[in-house]
């Protein structure tokens, strides 16, 4: 999972991280178990709210089949990666773990995961699998990170402040810009469309967009391309909404995602990019919001769906597994079939399967059904680099970002720069 | 604050001579009684500096080792050694940011706060140092607050504060009329600074006024007397009498502060923009930090706090230095 949807996750689910420490208090052990019966696994803190019941049932089912006990242990988005490092170094590390997205091809490179394409093919499910979480799994042609479960995000807006403006929903950039002109002059005091500088999945669909792209691997060697004219075009268009337009805030130059949600939340915005998990913190923020928001896809530039990152978790198998047949057994459990909906139900997150989505995208529901439209046919992944970490880590995209909307630079400066420092961290040139 | 031999005892009772005698065994005489007198206290503190060369003296070792390789991910997994050298340090010193963004924040943001905050502290220990012991009680428990704050909780109050959309002060300006629109304090690097400033001051400031304190109540009174009986005002009492007194204190809080306001980094981390993302705002911690656990390169990463640590010595071996000298003259 990325970095900044981690944060996001953390912020929306405080009080249920703290159930969930409760229930990790109740399960220990983990790290180094040697014996076969038993199969060691990290799960992220905070994800389900009932998580501990869940894995409870899990373990019965298991042990029912295998013979074999579970032993989970939780673990904080926030300490994890440097727990995995640190056990990958000592050797203690779980059998099989749940990986955010981004670290997958990472700690494949640091050769600790074992690759899975035999198991997948073995089982039958090469084509089940949803395609974006399947990129960011793979590093060097092989799959190292298992589908589990995902969040996109798409574009959320206050349903009451349209009907006040007399606007639709927007299908097309213009109607977007449109949109939000009737919005400010509605409403002053509001910003129309929060355009956050410190969140780069914000920016990526406007790229996307407009055909353009952030990274392409050729050979050995990655190439950024947030330079190109299509790209330019895309984050021309959407800093333009607050440089040109005066749509977006002063603020909002230094926001990020959890901002953007605070202030959606206490009704001050009326359309943001905002993730398929969010509804429910911003109904738990403020109460008076439930029913007064809906979410469409990304519009692309003339029409259609602009991709949006999934941001989510793998299901990864250590290399230090004794057992591998034993830890697939419980990954194909996981993430395929009744228990893999189930925690997609339980989280409000979207399964990694894709014959699991059908059910999802009959829903009607205004909170759901644009975000599962845009899940499966506008989902895609960031550069699936074992370095691309360490281009979050520098903020590239939020440099550019910050540096476009406060008007230090200009559109064309900035993404330059942005392409050349990317491409050279992706070369491992940092 | 040189370190000083531990004092050796001026005569020796009974159960120290039992000891010295011991000792005395190969050689005896008054010299060798010397000797063992001097050892003595060395013997004592051994167990204690022991613990500390393994806690401290191993550590600083091995991030030195560190600082000589490319020390990644990867080499953690294997266990391999890739040693290259000073090339970590030939990096360092030739990045262009560090020279006009980084060292300039660091440094003049440390000059600033030092001096902000011992000039604060020492007027607010004047302060104290006057009140009867109620009102002494009462503001030094206040002032005991802002220290006991965690920098992070301290810093989101500050953020809070000065939020663009939301913010008391832009509010406040505005409804003076002196603002039109709402401005964003945290993309500019002086204004960034400018908060940085207040939130450090104001959270190091009580310990300088504690220990000033301490200091102030230690002036004998008799002087001060005499010097008002010859028709010295209050400043120059102030500043004839009573500083030079305190200039042990001052070495010790100026050194202390120096240390801590060099390697600020919770305060500019967690400001909008001062992850990484307003490069203009980098300082020494935040930067060192981006580039070594972000990148996972903590080799690079610890030549960086090799440098530091160097470069601290060397100012607090500069100042206790002129300290000692004007002690001297």
């Amino acid at each position: 999972m990325n970095r900044t949807m981690r944060r996001s996750v953390a912020a929306t689910a405080g009080a249920v991280a703290l159930a969930a420490s409760v229930a990790a208090c109740g399960s220990g052990g983990g790290g180094g178990d040697e014996s076969a019966d038993s199969l060691s696994v990290w799960i992220m803190q905070g994800t389900n709210p009932d998580a501990d019941a869940f894995f409870d049932e899990v373990a019965t089912a298991f042990e029912e089949e295998t013979g074999a006990t579970l032993d989970v242990e939780f673990v904080e988005w926030g300490d994890a990666h440097d727990r995995f490092v640190t056990s990958i170094a000592g050797g203690t590390t779980p059998d099989v773990a749940e990986t955010g997205t981004t670290w997958t091809p990472e700690f494949a490179d640091a050769g600790a995961l074992a690759p899975l394409d035999e198991y997948v093919s073995g089982a039958g499910v090469s084509d089940d699998l949803v395609e974006g979480l399947v990129e960011a799994g793979t590093y060097d042609e092989q799959l190292y990170g298992m589908p589990w479960y995902a969040g996109v995000r798409s574009l959320v807006y206050n349903t009451e402040m349209f009907e006040q403006a007399g606007v639709e929903a927007p299908t097309t950039w213009d109607e977007l810009e449109d949109a939000a002109a009737a919005l400010k002059q509605e409403f002053p005091d509001k910003i129309a469309v929060a355009v956050p500088g410190d969140a780069e999945f914000t920016v990526y669909p406007w790229v996307w967009g407009a055909d353009g792209e952030v990274a392409t691997l050729e050979g050995d060697t990655w190439t950024s391309h947030l330079d190109s004219p299509e790209s330019q075009e895309g984050i021309e268009f959407w800093t333009g909404l607050a440089t040109e337009g005066g749509y977006s805030s002063q603020g909002a130059t230094t926001w990020r995602e959890t901002d953007v949600l605070d202030a959606f939340a206490a009704g001050d915005v009326g359309m943001a990019v905002m993730g398929s998990w969010t509804p429910g913190a911003i109904v738990e923020a403020n109460a008076d919001m439930e029913g007064k928001f809906a979410a469409v896809p990304i519009p692309g530039q003339d029409g259609g769906i602009a991709p949006s990152v999934l941001g989510g978790s793998h299901l990864s198998m250590f290399e230090t597994a004794q057992d591998k047949d034993l830890a697939w057994t419980f990954l194909e459990m996981m993430t395929t079939g009744e228990f893999a909906q189930q925690w997609a139900e339980q989280s409000g997150y979207f399964p990694g399967q894709v014959s699991l989505l059908d059910e999802t995208l009959a829903s009607t529901d205004p909170l759901v059904a644009p975000f599962a439209e845009q899940f499966v046919d506008g989902g895609a992944s960031v550069p699936a680099a074992p370095t691309y970490g360490a281009v979050q880590a520098k903020l590239t995209t939020s440099t550019m970002m910050q540096s476009i909307l406060s008007g230090e630079q200009d559109v064309a400066t900035a993404s330059a720069a942005a392409a050349e420092e990317m491409t050279n961290i992706l070369n491992g040139a940092g | 604050m040189t370190a000083q031999a531990p004092p050796t005892p001026r005569s020796s009772g009974p159960a120290p001579a039992g000891a010295g005698r011991a000792a005395v065994g190969w050689s005896g005489g008054w010299s060798s009684r010397a000797r063992a007198a001097a050892a003595r206290p060395w013997l004592l503190l051994a167990p204690a500096l022991l613990v500390l060369a393994v806690l401290l003296l191993w550590p600083l070792v091995r991030v030195f080792l560190f600082s000589l390789q490319d020390y990644g991910l990867r080499e953690i997994t294997t266990g391999e050694a890739n040693w290259i050298g000073l090339r970590n340090y030939g990096e360092i010193l030739t990045a262009p940011e560090l020279w006009t963004v980084v060292l300039p924040n660091t440094v003049g943001f440390a000059v600033l706060s030092v001096a902000g905050t011992v000039v604060f502290g020492t007027a607010v220990a004047v302060l104290l140092a006057s009140l009867g012991p109620f009102w002494r009680t009462v503001t030094s428990s206040a002032i005991m607050a802002a220290w006991a704050m965690p920098a992070v909780t301290g810093t989101y109050v500050w953020v809070w504060i000065f939020d663009a959309d939301r913010g008391v002060f832009n509010d406040t300006l505005m409804n003076l009329g002196l603002l039109d629109d709402p401005t964003n304090w945290f993309t500019n690097r002086w204004t960034f600074y400018a908060i940085v400033l207040l939130n450090v001051i104001h959270h190091g400031f009580p310990f300088v006024a504690v220990t000033v304190l301490a200091g102030l109540l230690g002036v004998p009174k008799e002087m001060l007397e005499a010097a008002e009986m010859d028709g010295a005002g209050a400043f120059r009492r102030f500043f004839s009498i009573v500083v030079p007194q305190l200039r042990q204190v001052f070495a010790v809080v100026i050194i202390l502060s120096t240390i801590w306001d060099f390697k600020v980094f919770a305060q500019v981390y967690l400001m909008p923009g001062g992850a990484g993302s307003n490069r203009s705002v980098l300082n020494l911690g935040v930067w060192s930090y981006v580039e070594s656990f972000g990148q996972n390169r903590y080799g690079f990463g610890s030549a960086i706090a090799v440098l530091l640590t160097l470069l601290l010595l060397a100012i607090t071996a500069v100042y206790v230095r002129t300290v000692l000298a004007e002690e001297e003259r």
